[in-house]
């Protein structure tokens, strides 16, 4: 797996490129994550639009990277999920933690709507 | 009469000295005519005199005194064969030998011409052992090796280093004179010499390593009163292939060698020979090493085997039959162990309790983790509430005591004998409810265990009619590919159980499991299968 990374405004956007399972790239989100943190980004937004595949260690490793920004004060958002994954959260219910988008301009808009 | 002996056996081993002077020194002390090395020795602790025709020992003031055969004495006459004790039992002994040496006991000094008969031989036996694939386990090896090494220097101790992977010596082995091996601690010798020459590969001889004032900064080698080394790297030569291809080197370790009597320790041809029997000895200890590593894997699959016993074990019966249910269970890994579980439970309102659950991952990680939640989930069951409590509390213990980023789904449902369903679902694929009507998910629940410590259930409730079938799986089943890599699904589980209703539980999940190994065919299974069947 792959990480890009971009801004728009205060937001980082990171996108994520390849499978996201147990021993692909499952500590890589959260070594960069936690990276940003120390840079000071606190709103990130991360597009699955390219994750073709995610199995529970990958979903594990979201939700993880989801708690560490909350707890330092930041906010983390989904955008692009793949049916997949959309199925995924849905059966986990995980859904209702995560806010996501479908448009990347609403998702961007959604972090400056709450006090940033 | 042959000439006087002693054999002396204290914490350097066994070894046998000529009582060469009308007046032999025995103590701890350096100038001693012989140094005994234990803590109950005094520096000058007694002395063996020649008296007429035969000898005597004397103790001069030690601390903890001399003994023969027994008795402390200040002075005694000595015949063949008495023992000598010096200090509390234990301490060193020696044994006082004046007639014919007997097979029993070893020449110390060996001309070179045996050593040269004994390398060979070595290098034979070596050979062998090659040629076998080194049946030998490591430490075997090095023993031999060891023991030839003394046998061909006349060298007091010999030991083997190994270099790890970071290229760091480890001491491996020692053995003394007598094929006694010595514990760890008394090696405690400067580690300078094997680091240089595993280093240069060079082989070094150093001879009266310690005099004088250095002795202090030496504590290890001096208290062992060291004078003579002789140290050789332990080097791996392979032959490649390719024509003209300079053989590739690999040192793995040092051989050391020391003693306090020079022997033949210096000399050129036990340096040459010691050079030969490192570089056979090397081929000899990394076979020993490579087929150790083959046993441990062996050893490592057969106690997966073991675990996965286990984990079978822990799961119930596959077939329950209580009033006005029957229930069938299976979990087939995809690892030797896996991460899904299933509970069955006869509660304590008598009432009754099924669960089906999966850890994230695979492999022993996530079967430990399984083994946990299972045990849990059964303290927790029994407790006051329902299902929805129950798992609220299961996901604040499994939170308590579990890794990060691990978490695992599962459903939980309560049948009453009236057939009254009371289920709640922790993130897990929903269980289908087979009914007259059609098929109903079970989603009620909340977030998956182990990652929200203030997650909530909620519980659903649902009038069962006999003859209505509950199948609940992993998404093992639901996920299992075909090798065109499309999912099994939803869809072909529901036709699966809906044109075989009429089946018994046990052979309706039978069926089920075989299409979805009929599906997967040809494919590897890439997650834990498991699913359990309840019929009202």
């Amino acid at each position: 797996m792959q990480i890009e990374e971009r801004t728009a405004g205060s937001v980082t956007i990171l996108d994520l490129k390849g499978k996201l399972t147990l021993g692909d790239g499952d500590t890589l989100l959260k070594d960069k994550v936690h990276s940003l943190l120390h840079q000071g980004r606190k709103h990130f937004l991360l597009n699955l639009g390219d994750v073709p595949y995610i199995d529970s260690a990958g979903i594990g490793e979201v939700v993880s990277t989801f708690a560490t920004v909350s707890r330092q004060g930041g906010t983390l958002k989904l955008l692009n999920l793949t049916k997949r994954i959309h199925d995924l959260l849905v059966i986990t219910k995980l859904v209702t933690v995560f806010e996501t988008f479908s448009a990347e301009s609403d998702a961007v808009r959604s972090f400056s709507s709450a006090a940033v | 009469m042959a000439d006087a002996r002693l054999e002396v056996t204290d914490t350097l081993g066994r070894r046998v000295v000529l009582v060469e002077k009308p007046v032999f020194a025995i103590g701890r002390r350096t100038e001693s005519d012989l140094r005994v090395v234990s803590s109950d020795v005094s520096r000058d602790h007694a002395e063996i005199v020649r008296h007429g025709d035969g000898y005597l020992v004397r103790d001069r003031s030690s601390r903890y005194g001399t003994f023969v055969n027994g008795d402390g004495v200040t002075e005694r006459a000595l015949a063949h064969g008495d023992r000598i004790r010096l200090g509390r039992s234990g301490g060193a002994e020696l044994v006082f030998l004046v007639e014919e040496a007997g097979s029993s006991v070893s020449n110390t000094s060996r001309g070179p011409v045996s050593a040269v008969e004994t390398l060979r031989q070595m290098a034979a036996l070596l050979e062998g052992l090659r040629a076998l694939g080194s049946g030998h386990v490591l430490d075997e090896v090095l023993a031999l090796v060891l023991d030839a090494a003394i046998e061909v220097t006349g060298a007091e101790r010999a030991f083997i280093m190994l270099a790890d992977t970071d290229g760091a010596l480890h001491f491996t082995l020692a053995r003394a004179r007598g094929q006694v091996t010595l514990p760890g601690k008394t090696f405690d010798t400067s580690h300078k010499i094997p680091e240089r020459v595993f280093a240069t590969g060079e082989t070094r001889i150093v001879s009266d390593l310690l005099d004088g004032h250095l002795a202090n900064a030496h504590m290890g080698t001096v208290a062992l009163g060291i004078r003579h080394v002789l140290c050789a790297p332990l080097r791996l030569v392979r032959y490649l292939h390719e024509p003209g291809a300079a053989p590739e080197q690999k040192r793995i370790g040092v051989l050391y060698l020391d003693s306090r009597e020079k022997g033949t320790l210096l000399s050129p041809t036990t340096r040459t020979g010691v050079d030969t029997l490192a570089t056979e000895a090397a081929v000899a200890i990394e076979n020993a090493r490579l087929y150790r590593e083959t046993l441990e894997k062996g050893r490592l699959e057969q106690e997966l085997r073991i675990a996965a016993e286990i984990q079978q074990g822990l799961l119930p019966d596959a077939r329950y039959v209580g009033k006005g249910v029957e229930v069938v269970g299976a979990s087939v890994p995809c690892r030797s162990i896996g991460g899904d579980f299933f509970e069955y439970l006869e509660l304590p309102s008598g009432d009754f309790g099924f669960a089906l659950g999966d850890v994230a991952g695979k492999g022993p990680p996530a079967a430990l983790l399984t083994a946990a939640l299972q045990g849990l989930f059964t303290a927790h069951a029994s407790s006051e509430g329902g299902p929805a409590a129950t798992l609220a509390r299961v996901n604040r213990a499994l939170i308590r005591r579990a890794v990060q980023n691990r978490f695992a789904t599962m459903a939980y449902g309560v049948l009453s004998q009236g057939g009254r369903l009371t289920y709640s679902n922790a993130g897990h694929n929903p269980p289908m409810l087979f009914t007259r009507g059609g098929v109903r998910r079970l989603e009620q629940g909340g977030l998956v265990l182990g990652l929200f410590p203030h997650a909530q259930y909620e519980e659903e409730t649902l009038q069962l009619d006999s003859g209505d079938v509950l199948v609940v799986f992993s998404d093992g089943v639901s996920e299992a590919i075909d090798v065109h890599g499309e999912e099994f699904g939803d869809d072909r589980i529901v036709s699966c159980i809906s044109a075989n209703r009429h089946l018994d539980p046990a052979a309706l999940l039978d069926c089920l499991l075989a299409t979805v190994r009929q599906f997967s065919e040809g494919t590897v299974q890439r997650d834990d299968v498991t699913a359990m069947i309840v019929r009202v």
